[in-house]
């Protein structure tokens, strides 16, 4: 960062969501918005809170409860010279919309031979929130890396969730951006310099450490940096990778870690079977093969919908202790 | 003369088709080929009433649509025979895909109906750009059955989006007639749940389906919403080339359109200048076929490219 820079101030990572939408709508008059509840009521989460006031109706737009609507037009505009920001109020609701997502935001620039674009970002509040069950609770990032196309996002922090929306809403891929619905209220420094973007595809080095790389994305950062924290004490060091887009996927920063580490952890909310971290961890199994000094492993959900009990809802996806279980064992190896 | 302009175009369209039909039957075709027989006029009627920058999502019923939008028959053939020099280079979705961005033509989905939701979207962007642009979306009466529609008309209605939807109902939903799809005889009277209007029109009568598009146009146009019309025509063809139809009583395997939209127009243009017209759309559709046909297919290197930006 430039001495000019302003200093970083402390937000919420709702409000930074916020900022992102708000600078880029006033950098970019083609930059819209619209979803359910986005106006008038600032949106379920309050993401979108003011904007409609700010900017008007016509660029702050509340539909009907039509999913398929809402990706479906974000994408035909898209293609017609606007850029548009689509909220789905839970991330779930993607599946709803799977052919807008997954073929039409995805495939349309290909199967058109690439003479249009799609220049949008679906934002995609995700990830448990205590109660409220198997169909708004679910980490489906991964879907994302499984069509060719799409781009997506994950931030961790309040100033990433500012600086990789801002980067998103002005690539010009669609991207899927998942919002951690845990994480609106976490605070942290984000800096109010409306030029400063968080590049996509650049892993952030959480932690560094010599003995074990644990790679995490989302709610999960914040535990992976508690573990080693509570691992430093005892002599363990632990290097926190966040990779913060899994499309692009950064693996130079997880493979340089691992190949100085020879042990890798990687943990997400999502559920294990056939996650993204299955994906990452095939990666550094084929890159790091002869710097390992054991088996990359995964935590993840279990193979179990999400509870609506708060208290089961939490046996199910990686705690804090299992992770520091884990993380003793793998280095123990 | 409107109306031999509108000739040279169904006879344009009629050539191609035809030329298709033999060819495919002569040398087979890998991929799935469509028929638009006898649905020309309807299709060159509608798309003569929008401006060369008003955007169209076509259907899947021949290329008559973007033919009359003013794209080659040279790119559209190498489109259906999936060649580089296509407008989709060989990528695209299944059935013929083609692109022309200058000319408003934005492609369609390889699952149909998605038009409805991308086509409100482009609309939006018309709105906010006050571009005073138009969007039309064909459908058959088979894809008037998806959700996309009812959810997009009934955003659209709200925000008087610049839409012209055109039903091209040929009472046939692949193998299911219209009486056990739809509750109604007309599907335009869905238009009511929406507060716009729907309007009937004779689609074999390419000058009245011109009439009630750009009625419909005008009106999209001064911002007033958008509008359903409903084509009624005839399917020829099987669903796709080789589909025997044996589940259909009135089918006649053969080429002759009862209520030509071709002979119809015929009778408003001289018969030396439709005779001529017809010559010259023939020794095109001919000359596009055979340029197509000694075409190399896509270069092996482009199959990852154009994923991303």
């Amino acid at each position: 960062m430039s001495s000019a820079a302003p200093a970083p101030t402390e937000l919420g990572y709702g409000r930074a969501l916020n900022a992102a939408l708000a600078e880029e709508m006033e950098r970019d008059e083609r930059v819209w918005m619209l979803g359910q509840d986005v106006g008038r009521m600032g949106g379920v989460f309050g993401v979108t809170r003011g904007l409609h006031e700010r900017f008007g109706a016509a660029r702050v737009r509340d539909t009907t409860l039509n999913e398929t609507f809402i990706v479906g037009a974000a994408v035909g505009a898209a293609l017609s010279g606007t850029i548009p920001v689509a909220e789905l109020q839970f991330a779930d609701f993607a599946l709803i919309a799977g052919d807008e997502v997954f073929h039409k935001m995805a495939k349309w620039r290909y199967m058109h031979g690439a003479r249009l674009s799609v220049p949008m970002v679906l934002r995609l509040p995700s990830g448990v929130l205590g109660g409220v069950g198997a169909e708004h609770s679910q980490s489906l990032e991964v879907l994302g890396m499984h069509f060719p196309g799409l781009k997506v996002a994950l931030p961790a922090t309040p100033a990433d969730a500012k600086g990789l929306l801002k980067t998103a809403i002005r690539d010009p891929n669609p991207v899927l951006f998942f919002e951690h619905k845990g994480l609106y209220r976490s605070k942290g420094p984000v800096s109010d310099d409306p030029e400063l973007l968080v590049p996509f595809g650049e892993a952030a080095m959480r932690r560094e450490g010599a003995d074990l790389t644990l790679v995490a994305t989302g709610l999960m950062v914040g535990r992976a940096l508690a573990v080693a924290e509570t691992l430093a004490a005892d002599g363990i060091g632990v290097e926190v990778i966040d990779p913060r887009t899994l499309v692009p996927l950064d693996m130079e920063t997880i493979v340089a870690s691992v190949e100085k580490t020879g042990r890798a952890l990687v943990v997400h909310e999502a559920v294990r079977t056939a996650g993204a971290g299955a994906e990452i961890a095939a990666r550094i199994g084929e890159s790091c093969f002869f710097s390992l000094e054991a088996p990359v492993w995964r935590l993840g959900a279990l193979d179990t919908s999400i509870p609506q009990s708060a208290e089961l809802e939490q046996l199910v996806i990686p705690s804090a202790a299992e992770i520091e279980a884990a993380a003793r064992e793998l280095v123990a190896l | 003369m409107e109306e031999l302009d509108l000739y040279r175009e169904v006879t344009r369209i009629r050539a191609l088709e035809l030329l298709i039909h033999h060819h495919i039957e002569e040398h087979g075709f890998d991929g799935f080929w469509h028929p638009g027989l006898g649905q020309e006029g309807l299709q060159a009627g509608a798309v003569s009433a929008l401006r060369e920058d008003d955007y169209l999502f076509y259907a899947h019923r021949g290329l008559g649509y973007a033919l009359a939008k003013g794209m080659s028959p040279v790119t559209l053939l190498a489109d259906l025979f999936g060649k580089a020099a296509g407008s989709v280079g060989g990528k695209g979705g299944g059935t013929v895909h083609f692109v022309d961005p200058e000319r408003g033509v934005l492609g369609q989905g390889g699952t149909v109906g998605s038009s409805f939701v991308l086509g409100a979207g482009v609309g939006i962007s018309s709105q906010l750009l006050g571009d005073d642009r138009v969007t039309a979306i064909f459908f058959g009466d088979g894809t008037a059955a998806r959700g996309t529609f009812h959810e997009a008309a009934l955003t659209a209605s709200v925000w008087k989006l610049p839409l012209v939807w055109i039903c091209e109902n040929n009472g046939w939903a692949i193998s299911v007639p219209i009486a056990e799809q739809s509750p109604t005889a007309d599907i335009a009277e869905r238009a009511a749940a929406y507060g716009v209007p729907g309007v009937v029109v004779d689609g074999q009568d390419p000058v009245a389906v011109r009439e009630a598009t750009a009625e419909a146009v005008a009106r999209a146009r001064a911002g007033e919403g958008p509008t359903l019309i409903e084509a009624k025509t005839l399917r020829i063809r099987g669903h796709f080339e080789g589909d025997k139809q044996a589940y259909r009583e009135d089918v006649v395997d053969g080429l002759e359109v009862p209520r030509d939209p071709l002979a119809i127009l015929r009778e408003t243009v001289p018969a030396e200048q439709a005779d001529r017209l017809d010559a010259e759309a023939r020794a095109e559709a001919r000359a596009a076929l055979d340029e197509v046909l000694a075409m190399p297919g896509p270069d092996p290197k482009v199959v990852t490219e154009g994923v991303w930006i």
